[in-house]
């Protein structure tokens, strides 16, 4: 590996810009990527910055069981991240739609469907170390050596 | 002017200022031990009365696997809500999460079950695939025949009349079994779960 490569792999894992997008929840798991940016958890010490502009994200945090209107909406959002770009789904309603995923529900879980999703952080809703700690290893396996690899 | 430069230098090019300023970190993030975390198996013997599945409020959060070393309950990551109340619902401790057991121990309660069937008249066509489904009705009545018609009294549902008919609410075990088979979505079994003191005798 050159030394640029490696040297582009220490700075992507210390620079993770992350955008989330409600498609549907609660609110019980916004409330706890919220929490992740309190002063308790610190996140800029992990290199991680939310400017919740796809655009400028390499992580994007899916949260919510995926309601009707985001059809077209949430694949035309992925599609603005550019590469490399990591999805993660908060919660238990991205995965299975929690408890909305009932007989007649009209919300169309799992979000895996409908984008790419990289990793998957159980619980209703996770705790803020959880989504950190999520972040936290999906995203330098993800953006490392992504130029060797493309 | 000179001499406080040097002071500024000296007390920047500390080693443990240099540490501090380019590795500053919080504490490291514990998970507290009261939280009550996914539930896990205690080892104790599971006697397969399904009372966690019947507590569940989550699709698919839990199921009862029959493995060569006995029935053992499985927890689906991403299903499950961490609610703990399967925790509590098992008469046998086999399951444990955070400080449920504990404080149920402290606190002397149980959770007590009923359950109650609600038939839309409306919509019931009588065609008796919940009284031949019902696992309770198979013990009292295990002939009962295509139809769900049948002498006795003592089945918990029965068809009379063109309609299903709710005779002994109090032997359903809330497996919601008819709720599957029903077509019309006639029948709907309500899972009433309620923390109760346990009398000090239970203990
Ligand atoms: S996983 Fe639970 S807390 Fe999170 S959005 Fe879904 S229902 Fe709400
Ligand atoms: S903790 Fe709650 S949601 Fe999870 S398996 Fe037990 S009863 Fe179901
Ligand atoms: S829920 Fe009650 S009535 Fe329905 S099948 Fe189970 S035991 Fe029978
Ligand atoms: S409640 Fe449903 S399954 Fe039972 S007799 Fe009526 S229509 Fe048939």
């Amino acid at each position: 590996m050159t030394l640029l490569q490696s040297l582009k792999n220490l700075v992507r894992s210390r620079s993770i810009h992350v955008a989330y997008v409600d498609v549907g929840s609660c609110n019980g798991c916004d409330i706890e990527v919220l929490a992740c940016l309190a002063p308790r958890y610190d996140i800029e010490q992990y290199g991680i910055f939310v400017h919740n502009n796809p655009r400028e994200a390499d992580v994007l945090l899916v949260i919510g069981a995926y309601t009707p209107g985001w059809e077209e909406k949430l694949e035309g959002l992925w599609e603005k991240i550019p590469d490399p770009k990591a999805a993660i789904a908060i919660g238990n309603c991205p995965i299975s739609g929690c408890l909305f995923a009932r007989p007649h529900t009209l919300v169309d879980p799992p979000v895996a469907k409908h984008i790419p999703i990289a990793a998957q952080v159980p619980g209703c809703p996770p705790r803020p170390t959880e989504i950190l700690s999520a972040i936290l290893s999906v995203a330098p396996t993800v953006f490392r050596d992504y130029e060797v690899r493309k | 002017m000179p001499l406080s430069l040097v002071y500024y230098a000296k007390e920047f090019f500390r080693r443990e200022w240099a540490q501090k300023f380019f590795a500053a970190k919080t504490a490291p993030l514990e998970t507290p031990p009261y939280f009550r975390n996914f539930p896990e198996l205690t080892g104790k013997t599971c006697t397969h009365h399904l009372f966690c599945m019947m507590a569940c409020p989550a699709p698919g959060a839990i199921d009862v696997i029959r493995t060569p070393e006995g029935w053992k309950p499985r927890i689906h990551l991403g299903h499950c809500i961490r609610c703990g109340l399967c925790v509590e619902a098992c008469p046998n401790g086999v399951l444990s999460s955070g400080r449920v057991l504990e404080s149920m121990f402290y606190d002397n309660t149980r959770l007590s079950f009923s359950f109650r069937i609600d038939v839309d008249r409306t919509k019931c066509m009588g065609c008796g695939n919940c009284a031949v489904a019902c696992p309770v009705n198979k013990l009292i009545d295990a002939q009962m025949s295509h139809g769900g018609r049948a002498s006795t009294d003592d089945l918990l549902l029965k068809v009379s009349e063109g309609k299903c008919q709710v005779l002994h609410v109090e032997k359903c075990t809330g497996c919601k079994t008819c709720e599957h088979h029903c077509p019309n979505e006639a029948i709907r079994v309500a899972r009433l779960l309620e923390a109760v003191h346990a009398p000090e005798e239970d203990l």
